[in-house]
């Protein structure tokens, strides 16, 4: 087994009080940068407001862990396992077939889950509701292992862009950015890169698969976990060769920016502002490069029980978020610049999460459908246009 | 931002090249003066603004900062469309990043805007010793397809803020008429040297304003009317 326990224990031990790494004489004043170490050992430059809020997080955090305890104490252990309740793996049929008291349980679960899994429950919950355990009973036990043993010393185009990434991917992280660490990513990396070739190795897959380690503790499930995202979570073709899937999740986000936001799509579209310049990255690593990471951590608890949609929901209450202050920008770069410093600064997840579920309004999973099969053959044919384009460049080559 | 009595270009700059050949590290090294040992991989892009002022006039640099590999340059026209300059990066240590900024030149050469300023830029010199790409094999590269050529160290800070001033001058200096060519090529140690203002200054502005048409687009209003108001 791989020796990854240990020195991860921090990302759940919490502690106290954010410890400042340069405490300055002047930290009190608010309008001044400290640099603070996460829940999750990540460092982050912030305002001592900033520090404030991340300790109030971490109380909520803690009282929601309480309301678990709770509510298992009430409807027994693990409760919040059955399979029927997840809702990425239910039909509608199936729904209609559910004892009342699952629905109600379904119910609220939902709500539990939308108000944040205790980071200790993290593994165990995310592992099951996504689908990972499912997936993972239907192959030998001994998969991973076999896998990570068998590509052993490969060398393969993706191995080599992996090997490139490892030091790049959250440098300077106490975990992550340690020899075990780079050896752990390298493996789940790699296992993935032969477990579907299609995909290989797209960069952004380095920050989701080094958060999901930290998270899930052990690689074998975090493994897993990637698994059942790029095969069963996220729209398909994601990550593959041309990156089609999110080209056409960059376009069904237009539309909905367009609908529920349209004061905002306009005045982005005399901008000639493309959401997909600051999208593409959210939708690629999850927003694990943009938010911080008790943030990411809550994006994730949703997405992994209720689908991809939670990343429209998400992606919009930024823009929203940001109403008023985008509606007077005049150029590309403020635009930019606003949507950065506000992730940037999400320290409190509920703030972004009451506005993606109350304030957005209901996707359903088949307007979603619907409407990616709607852009599919545009984002087909410009993607074939520049594909001819470079077939063209290459024939003059050969000239 | 706007210094009176001088001119103010907004200009949109791209870089490609392949993955970690330091387009970032080069942005970061000239707008921030930093430099990582461990650079973040870019996904997507990254945007960044910096200013600089000539004595000619000052130009406000909105730069986009692409993602290197190969899938992610299906995204490319989005951040090359409407640039004034481009630059096109490789790694002198990578036989393969100079092949890919070769593919890039190409592409750039059909799809860009006609009067789009490209430099090509061979990063990393400071690894002179793992050297695979020959500076004069670059450099007659560049001669043959009318880029400029600059070898730098974005560790070092070799030649980077050369590279950005150096782009900053074409672009007010840029005359229309003229297509982008070899004559714009010179060598790197020639970089310092100052060129004359024109003469006749309201000449000079209507030049500018047709360039900020140029590369900016009429939207650019604000500017045109700094511009005018002169
Ligand atoms: N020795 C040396 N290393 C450099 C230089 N420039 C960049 N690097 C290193 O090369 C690696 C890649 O640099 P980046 O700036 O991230 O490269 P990039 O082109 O932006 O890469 P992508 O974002 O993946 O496309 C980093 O680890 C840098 O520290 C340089 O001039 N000299
Ligand atoms: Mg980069």
């Amino acid at each position: 087994m791989y020796q990854t326990h240990s020195k991860r224990e921090f990302a759940i031990e919490f502690q106290p009080q954010i410890q400042i790494l340069r405490p300055s004489i002047h930290s009190r004043r608010a309008n001044l940068l400290v640099k603070f170490q996460d829940l999750y050992g990540f460092t982050v430059e912030g305002n001592v407001d900033d520090v404030n809020i991340l300790n109030e997080v971490r109380e909520k955090v803690r009282q929601q862990g309480r309301v678990w305890w709770a509510l298992e104490a009430s409807k027994g252990a693990n409760w919040y396992l059955q399979p029927q309740v997840s809702s990425l793996t239910e039909g509608i049929a199936l729904k209609s077939s559910l004892k009342l008291s699952n629905l109600a349980n379904a119910i609220t679960l939902k709500r539990l889950i939308r108000k944040g899994i205790p980071p200790v429950l993290r593994p165990k919950v995310w592992f099951s509701l996504s689908g990972a355990a499912k997936k993972k009973s239907t192959v030998p036990e001994s998969y991973y292992n076999d896998l990570s043993k068998a590509v052993e010393g490969k060398v393969t185009a993706a191995t080599k862009q992996i090997d490139h990434d490892l030091p790049r991917t959250f440098p300077g992280h106490p975990w992550l950015d340690t020899p075990e660490g780079h050896a752990a990513l390298r493996r789940v990396l790699v296992g993935y890169s032969f477990r579907d070739s299609d995909v290989g190795y797209c960069q952004g897959l380095n920050y989701v698969a080094a958060l999901l380690l930290l998270v899930m503790k052990t690689e074998e499930d975090a493994f897993w976990m990637l698994a059942v995202l790029l095969e069963n979570v996220l729209v398909s073709d994601c990550y593959t060769n041309n990156l089609s899937g999110c080209h056409v999740e960059q376009r069904v986000f237009q539309d909905f920016l367009a609908k529920k936001c349209p004061r905002i799509a306009a005045h982005l579209e005399e901008l000639e502002f493309d959401v997909s310049l600051v999208a593409t990255e959210w939708f690629l690593c999850l927003f694990s490069k943009s938010l911080p990471s008790e943030t990411t951590l809550r994006v994730w608890d949703v997405l992994f029980y209720e689908g991809a949609k939670v990343l429209f929901h998400v992606a919009l209450a930024i823009f929203k978020m940001k109403e008023e202050e985008l509606l007077l920008t005049h150029h590309v770069g403020d635009v930019i610049n606003i949507l950065h410093k506000t992730t940037h600064h999400l320290f409190d997840p509920d703030e972004l999460l009451t506005v993606a579920f109350d304030k957005i309004g209901s996707m359903t999973t088949n307007t979603i459908s619907k409407q990616r099969k709607k852009q599919e053959p545009a984002v087909m044919a410009e993607l074939d246009q520049r594909l001819r384009r470079l077939n063209s460049i290459k024939m003059d080559d050969e000239k | 931002m706007a210094r009176t009595g001088n001119k103010n270009i907004q200009a949109k700059l791209v870089l490609l090249g392949d993955m970690g050949t330091g387009k970032t590290s080069m942005v970061l090294r000239f707008t921030k003066g930093q430099f990582f040992d461990f650079q973040e991989s870019t996904i997507g892009a990254a945007f960044f603004t910096q200013v600089l002022s000539l004595n000619e006039a000052t130009i406000k640099f909105d730069i986009w900062d692409t993602a290197g590999q190969e899938r992610y340059h299906s995204l490319a026209p989005m951040y090359y469309r409407g640039a004034a300059a481009a630059v096109v990066v490789y790694d002198i240590t990578s036989m393969d990043s100079f092949e890919r900024a070769k593919k890039w030149v190409i592409e750039l050469q059909r799809q860009g805007n006609p009067n789009l300023i490209m430099f090509l830029v061979g990063n990393k010199v400071d690894l002179e010793e793992k050297r695979k790409v020959g500076n004069e094999e670059a450099e007659q590269y560049a001669k043959e397809n009318g880029l400029v050529f600059l070898e730098t160290s974005a560790k070092t800070a070799q030649n980077v803020n050369e590279l950005f001033y150096e782009i900053a001058k074409r672009l007010t200096k840029k005359v229309p008429s003229r297509p982008t060519g070899m004559k714009l090529h010179r060598r790197p140690q020639e970089t310092g040297r100052r060129r004359q203002l024109p003469r006749f200054p309201q000449l000079f502005v209507r030049m500018l304003v047709y360039q900020i048409e140029l590369h900016c687009g009429p939207s650019d209003l604000k500017i045109k009317a700094a511009l005018n108001e002169k």
